[in-house]
């Protein structure tokens, strides 16, 4: 409860939102004094709780770690170890490298993503958003968890190339981390698990809730007309995937695509025939600032992937039955008009709070 | 009345008797560690098995060397003589057939008494498989974890073989959810009582015969990649788990 109400105390101090909060604020500093009499036997005291913030439309987050509570220190730890190349085998390529805040914590606008020694994967970065919310991650949905997402990019021959072995190794070798890890965990040594940790506070922290949409929501703007427009065909055409208000529904589904030698989507992970050229459904905030789009960058603008969706989709035995039309045609039928409005719609996603708040940048 | 009284008095400081004989017992009786050490043979006959060391399969008739051979127990419970189960807190080991010390899991903090039975689970829970970024035996810094589709390799096997296409075999079996859960509980009666009583060491003495992987699959010439849960991670694992048999304690 105490832990609860610092959380609350921390949030309100760091957001220093309003005269109300300050209230809340002093009725809850005596909470706090007593709490630091009470754990005064406890370890690292020093750290300021800090809390995901988000909109009263959002589920609750899945992730919610009470062996891993989110504290202001263990944040900017995570911070920190995102934006630096130690992680990656020769120093050259940080998590950042790949997942650029000013691009919604995807790529710089590239189709696949150098690693070290300009090596490249097969799969569009994705963007890194909400993450509290995902249950699996990558676009085939391999990993089940968000603090072992980035055992995969640290291990990956094609993108950090490092071992969690040796990242371990080079981190205890650094005083201003080992000291860092002491206060946030109340380590001597860092281990994996510390800095797996770390960096899902950090990313667990990425919300993105502050785009026009969500001033629209919450009645403190207006679409234009163009993109009320957008809003209504999306609600009647891409919203039973894309789902609000995290616009997506973290499904998989073969979306026909023309599919590349190799590349077999879900089914590279489980083997099972109905997964075949499957991929996971992507959110569709900060669309517009995340191009190139789909799971290989294949398609450069919005156009060309509404395009994809009107008139192009290719017929697999497994396309997801919602593409399969009355009339034989496959898609969704969109004509020029509702794909300007769409797209005006679509960029009312994009969240610019979120992509310049400092706080999330190192 | 006043007999009443007398007898009830009797009866409380008897009873009060029995109970401090009790608790010293129970005192008497210190924690101890129970270490479970897993032999490793070769094939139906038990032949030698190690590291290193040119063996020869008894069904695919090929000729195989292993560099590695690691495993996963975990969620280890001892059966008390009055049939109450002890559950080890934190239980996952991973077994390492390099290594004498690699072979021998130690259970610290054993209540003291007698045992008659040992579960081990072989692989790794669905939950821990499920549950974020964990440490020691789980961590994935030891190189049982995949990164990219999450999940233990509860079963590593590699070395040479000179029929495979590639001269080399690489077996990394798994698999926690579904119809190709790997994970597999077994219980061992010991025929015996184990005694745990911080004055001497208990030992638990397995022969596991990693021949078994290949019970019935395919040639190396055929087959000797596998690096992923499926029917094949599934069957060639518990197959190996089905035969490891308990042999005799040690007190």
């Amino acid at each position: 409860m105490l832990t609860h109400n610092l959380d609350n105390i921390q949030y309100f101090v760091i957001s220093n939102q309003s005269i109300m909060a300050r209230l809340i604020f002093l009725k809850l500093a005596g909470l706090l004094l007593v709490s630091f009499f009470l754990g005064s036997c406890t370890d690292h005291q020093s750290n300021s709780s800090f809390a995901l913030s988000y909109p009263d439309y959002f589920p609750d987050p899945i992730y919610q770690s009470t062996r891993n509570p989110i504290t202001k220190e263990g944040f900017e730890l995570g911070r920190a170890l995102f934006h630096d190349p130690i992680l990656s085998t020769d120093s050259t390529i940080s998590c950042e490298s790949c997942h650029a805040q000013g691009h919604a914590f995807a790529d710089h606008n590239v189709a696949l993503s150098e690693g070290i020694a300009g090596r490249r994967g097969v799969r569009n970065s994705p963007a890194i958003f909400n993450a509290a919310w995902q249950p699996h991650f990558m676009w085939d949905g391999g990993i089940n968890h968000i603090e072992v997402m980035p055992v995969a990019p640290i291990t990956n021959d094609v993108e950090m190339g490092e071992t969690m072995n040796n990242v371990v190794k080079k981190l205890n070798r650094n005083q201003a981390y080992k000291r860092r890890f002491k206060q946030v965990f109340n380590v001597d040594v860092i281990d994996d698990q510390k800095l797996l940790f770390a960096l899902a506070q950090y990313m667990s922290m990425l919300v993105s809730a502050t785009s026009k949409y969500d001033q629209v929501r919450q009645n403190k703007a207006i679409f234009t007309d163009i993109e009320q427009q957008g809003y209504e065909v999306f609600v009647q055409k891409c919203s039973s995937c894309h789902k609000e208000p995290l616009f997506t529904d973290y499904t998989f589904r073969n979306t026909g695509l023309p599919a590349k030698p190799d590349e077999t989507g879900r089914h590279h992970v489980t083997l099972e025939a109905e997964d075949m050229h499957k991929f996971r459904m992507p959110s569709l905030r900060n669309v517009a600032l995340t191009y190139p789009y789909m799971h290989d960058g294949r398609f450069k603008t919005l156009r060309e992937v509404l395009n994809h969706y009107s008139d192009n989709m290719q017929d697999y035995s497994n396309l997801d039955p919602l593409f399969k039309l009355d009339n034989g045609k496959l898609g969704i039928p969109l004509s020029e008009n509702e794909k300007t409005a769409l797209e005006s719609f679509l960029r009312t996603l994009s969240d610019y709070s979120f992509t310049s708040n400092p706080i999330f940048s190192e | 009345m006043k007999s009443l009284n007398i007898f009830l008095l009797i009866v409380l400081i008897s009873s009060l008797v029995i109970t401090s004989c009790k608790k010293d017992e129970v005192a008497s009786l210190q924690k101890g560690s129970v270490s479970i050490e897993f032999d490793h043979v070769w094939g139906s006959n038990e032949g030698e098995f190690s590291l290193n060391k040119e063996l020869t399969h008894p069904m695919l008739g090929e000729k195989m060397t292993f560099s590695l051979f690691q495993y996963y127990v975990s969620n280890v419970r001892l059966k008390k003589a009055d049939g109450t189960w002890w559950t080890m807190p934190e239980s996952y080991f991973i077994v390492d057939a390099a290594t004498d010390e690699g072979k021998v899991i130690t259970i610290p903090d054993v209540p003291g008494g007698e045992y008659t039975d040992v579960e081990l689970m072989y692989g790794v829970d669905s939950l821990r498989s499920t549950s974020g970024a964990q440490t020691g035996a789980l961590s994935p810094s030891n190189g049982m974890f995949w990164s990219w589709n999450s999940g233990y390799i509860m079963v590593k096997a590699e070395g040479t073989a000179p029929t495979s296409s590639d001269g080399t075999f690489v077996f990394h079996l798994g698999g926690f959810k579904g119809d190709n859960k790997v994970q597999t509980i077994k219980t061992y009666a010991f025929g015996s009582k184990l005694v745990v009583d911080g004055t001497r060491e208990a030992e638990v003495h397995m022969i596991a015969n990693p021949a078994r992987l290949w019970h019935g699959a395919q040639k190396l010439s055929e087959k000797s990649k596998q690096t992923m849960p499926g029917a094949l991670a599934k069957s060639m694992s518990t197959n190996f788990y089905d035969v490891i048999r308990f042999d005799h304690i040690h007190n």
